[in-house]
């Protein structure tokens, strides 16, 4: 009996030295650095590709273990990723959060009341937000010149004025709070048709006459040549429209402070121009979205 | 930090073919074969390889389960040929919100579309063995087991790769819309390239998806033929 309970001791101080090692061993691990892989992710097109590689390059640079998930589409599509935790962070479209997100009905005045907005509703779902960059990339309506001068086209407004009208919309913006459907609703437009293309489609689809007008993204290198006229959004259906890195709160603490500031540097240098140029390097120039945040990053010492 | 503007590199112009977005730029595809076609279709390759072996064991399995027990034939056709119906495009998206955007989401997928091919051929072969050699082999003292690896099996090897042949070709074409889901293939390029509207990319990727299926048909007739040597000499005869 007293050898049993003898053993029984020692089983016990053995159990207790097993688990002291193995939790021992697991904060020596997170205290030395050994931290988990960071899953970034970006939508399907151009621009997404550019940043979600120059924040990956950035980072992996910096030291950290970095995986890049592309072509995550929606915007609805991406955040679940997010939420869920299939992904750590994703550049988003300040303005996209409250309207598509947090279906947040009235538009802010400002840029910057449109990224306090946007992160006070991500700070509600254990998320947060990082610095925005300089840019906007809004969404816009373009037609050809001859035709806005056809009709006198200034506004979005002014479409009712020019007939029958077919409109052309990327497949996940048709029912959005962004989408077609809403923003023939705000303008009053009565006579349009939608028309459901890829994005990138929309450019070719008004030069061959296949629509009148279409959605487009104002950091799009096909407007750089004044080949389009955007219609003025006067009723500020489209809002403000900064990229910024939606991130878990839990994944930045985890990485230190050093993984905020990376991606804050690649941010600011973020201005529409430099990003048209780089849309044009990809788009127009044909080199791969790797080769051009690479090659941007170099340029400006991050890299 | 803000205040200083950017460095914006230069970037060059694009050449002239690629300037127009003519229908196939030879010197642009040549650029990107090693940073961008070559590892598109070794990636595209792999995930067709992983699918259709996995896909193989497993029907092999069932189909010699529902040769011994033939009252499971009618249920397991009927699941398989239930699954090869979905569309593939549906079948992604059901399964990302359990399995993610990942390589697994596309594995499973790809392996019970598989399926259907592969078990229906399989099993046919094994019941279009000649009654003749299995009563023969059962005369010569061998067991069930026997009869099905060393007389069977063999026997149905024609009809194996009939199926194999298929179902790799139908699961090449599969894994370009695999793109969906994770960023790999060949069907990357096409997405992209339809995103971000370039032909040559888009061809170029599409004709090597045509090419590595005709390599994989090849590759299984040849196969084939190594495997069954009594064929070539009957043929020979």
């Amino acid at each position: 009996m007293r050898a049993g309970a003898r053993q029984r001791a020692w089983a016990g101080l053995l159990a207790l030295v097993c688990l002291a090692a193995l939790t021992g061993c697991g904060g020596a691990a997170s205290a030395t650095g050994v931290r988990p892989t960071v899953v970034i992710g970006a939508k399907q097109f151009t621009e997404q590709w550019i940043i979600g590689e120059m924040y990956k390059q950035a980072l992996t640079k910096a030291g950290y273990d970095v995986e890049l998930k592309n072509n995550i589409g929606s915007t609805e599509i991406i955040d679940g990723a997010l939420t869920s935790g299939q992904i750590d962070l994703y550049p988003e479209y300040t303005g996209v959060i409250l309207q598509v997100l947090a279906r947040d009905e009235s538009i802010p005045h400002s840029a910057r009341d449109t990224f306090v907005k946007a992160k006070a509703f991500q700070e509600k779902r254990g998320l947060t937000m990082l610095e925005p960059t300089p840019f906007q990339n809004k969404n816009a309506v373009a037609v050809k010149p001859a035709f806005a001068k056809k009709y006198g086209l200034r506004t979005i407004g002014d479409l009712e004025k020019a007939g029958h009208v077919r409109f052309a919309e990327y497949p996940d913006n048709i029912s959005g709070a962004l989408g077609y459907t809403e923003l023939v609703k705000k303008y009053g437009l009565t006579d349009t048709k939608v028309r459901s293309l890829n994005i990138g489609l929309q450019y070719k689809a008004l030069d061959h006459g296949d629509v009148e007008a279409a959605d487009v993204f104002t950091t799009d290198p096909q407007l750089a040549r004044g080949n389009y006229t955007l219609l003025e959004d006067d009723k500020g259906f489209y809002g403000f429209q900064n990229v910024a890195p939606v991130v878990h709160k839990d994944v930045l603490e985890e990485q230190g402070p050093k993984f905020a500031e990376t991606l804050d540097k690649v941010d600011a240098l973020l201005t529409e121009k430099a990003v048209q140029q780089l849309n044009r390097a990809v788009d127009t120039v044909r080199l791969t979205p790797a080769e051009v945040a690479g090659k941007f990053l170099v340029a400006n010492g991050l890299l | 930090m803000s205040a200083q503007p950017p460095v914006i590199p230069d970037y060059g112009e694009p050449s002239a073919c690629v300037a127009r977005d003519a229908t196939f730029c030879t010197d642009w595809f040549g650029d990107h074969w090693w940073n961008l076609f070559w590892p598109a279709l070794v990636q595209h390759l792999e995930l067709t390889l992983i699918a259709v072996v996995l896909g193989f064991v497993l029907a092999v399995g069932a189909a010699v389960l529902c040769h011994f027990k033939s009252w499971l034939a009618a249920p397991v056709s009927g699941v398989t040929s239930f699954l090869y119906t979905v569309p593939p495009l549906a079948l992604f998206q059901l399964l990302v919100p359990v399995t993610g955007f990942s390589v697994l989401t596309v594995e499973i997928a790809l392996v019970l579309y598989s399926l259907y091919l592969l078990f229906t051929t399989i099993l046919t072969g094994l019941r279009e063995v000649p009654e003749d050699a299995v009563r023969a082999a059962r005369g010569m003292g061998l067991t069930r087991r026997q009869i099905l690896f060393k007389v069977e099996l063999r026997l149905a090897v024609p009809s194996l790769i009939s199926g194999l042949r298929v179902t790799t070709v139908m699961t090449i074409g599969i894994v370009a819309i695999a793109a969906y889901v994770v960023d790999q293939g060949l069907g990357s390029l096409i997405l992209k390239a339809l995103q971000s509207p370039f032909n040559t990319q888009f061809i170029g990727a599409g004709a090597l998806a045509v090419a590595l299926a005709l390599a994989a048909d090849g590759a299984l007739v040849l196969a084939g033929r190594l495997l069954t040597p009594w064929a070539r000499t009957r043929r020979a005869a």
